[in-house]
């Protein structure tokens, strides 16, 4: 999936998820950057195609309108950028709808995607310790965590890592205990109602 | 001038030729930039199933962001071949969503996905471009073919499957294999 990303051919709800991902985990951008150098020799090797005659000098003419944007100063600094704080009402530039109350301990929150066809993605947020129903999905599911953490069968996943749910896999998260967890998910397909969650989700993502 | 695009030049003197652009607006190191690059682009659209018109514009256009972004290029995050792919893989996902969206009624303002974040700064792009260079060449044949598949022509795994009289599986499998292998190869770069 981190191949597709680099490519540029992953789907736009599943970009924003591992985009908020790479900005919290510095080994896979790491390793998306070394993709992205892959990209770059594959262009070396690349056929080239012959421009029209005069596109150089085409260009050129356009540029004379606009001079090149002066260096920035700032957004230099390294470290982790922070991509979602409680009172934001925007991620990496997608507007969030209002948080709505789904069940006891349990919120959700549409992310704006505007091509919105083939996956959703909404946030979830959780009260410490709430269990959530079983569920099983007939898509992908792909959860990066912003706050807190959860467990299911497949380990602890705290602040920055990422799950992606497979066809198929059935699992039960808890939320951790400590802190509330936010959660970003881009979901293909449909949750299948093994327990409440889809059921309760439904109305929200128009299953 | 395609003699010229031809011709093999060293990232140290692509990345050069950016860095004039961004300290002295140099019109020449442009030129050659455009010279190297744009066919370059445009052979990878149409590769992806652009139309030749389109990667044309398109291949202008990355040139022209090239131009206004140069200062933003920073040889020890990203190779120049690198920085230029992820314009013009850029562009590409643009014009994707501006079609997709347009076929989805409404012709809302684009808000293009944020470049992700830049990579560790100490990370030195050219012992990165010697590692995906030799990284490169340790692929089988197999490999190397839905790699580029899969960059260059942005096809599912399915339509690599027929397109290759594969199954499915073998695809999948290829890319996976594949890609353990480039993260082995390149994988802690920190």
């Amino acid at each position: 999936m981190l191949a597709d990303y680099a490519a540029g051919t992953l789907d736009e709800g599943r970009s924003l998820v591992i985009a908020t991902h790479l900005a919290l985990c510095r080994q896979c951008n790491d390793f998306v950057s070394a993709l992205e150098a892959v990209g770059g020799q594959l262009l070396e090797q690349i056929e080239p195609a012959a421009m029209a005659e005069g596109a150089a000098s085409q260009a050129l003419s356009r540029l004379v309108q606009e001079s090149a944007e002066p260096r920035e100063a700032s957004n230099k600094e390294l470290g982790k950028p922070i991509i979602w704080q409680p009172e934001q009402d925007t991620l990496l530039g997608y507007d969030l709808g209002p948080w709505r109350w789904i069940s006891p301990g349990l919120h959700y929150r549409a992310v704006k995607v505007p091509v919105g066809n083939e996956t959703r993605v909404f946030m979830l947020k959780a009260v410490p310790g709430l269990k959530l129903p079983a569920h099983r999905h007939t898509g992908t599911e792909l959860t990066c965590v912003l706050s807190g953490a959860f467990i299911h069968e497949g380990g602890r996943y705290a602040a920055g890592d990422c799950d992606d749910a497979d066809q198929d896999d059935g699992h039960s998260p808890v939320i951790d205990e400590g802190e509330e967890c936010v959660c970003l998910v881009a979901m293909q397909g449909n949750i299948k109602m093994t327990g409440m969650l889809g059921r309760l989700i439904q109305p929200f993502i128009r299953i | 001038m395609q003699t010229d695009s031809k011709a093999l030049k060293s990232p140290s003197e692509l990345a050069r030729l950016i860095e004039a652009i961004a300290a002295g607006q140099d019109r020449d190191a442009f030129v050659v930039l455009f010279d190297h690059f744009a066919p370059r682009i445009k052979g990878f659209l149409m590769r992806a199933n652009t139309s030749s018109g389109l990667a044309e514009e398109l291949a202008q256009d990355a040139l022209l962001t090239v131009w206004r972004k140069a200062s933003q290029f920073d040889r020890s995050r990203a190779g120049a071949s690198a920085w230029v792919f992820t314009i013009a893989r850029n562009l590409r996902i643009d014009v994707a969503r501006r079609e997709q969206r347009a076929r989805l009624l409404d012709g809302q303002p684009d808000e293009n996905l944020e470049q992700p974040a830049p990579p560790d700064a100490e990370l030195l792009a050219s012992e990165l471009q010697q590692r995906v260079h030799s990284a490169l060449e340790h692929l089988s044949t197999d490999q190397m073919r839905v790699v580029r598949l899969s960059f260059f022509e942005g096809k599912a795994h399915a339509e690599i499957a027929t397109e290759l009289e594969l199954p499915l599986g073998t695809v999948k499998s290829r890319i996976r294999l594949a890609m353990n292998r480039l993260r082995e190869l390149l994988g802690d770069m920190t």
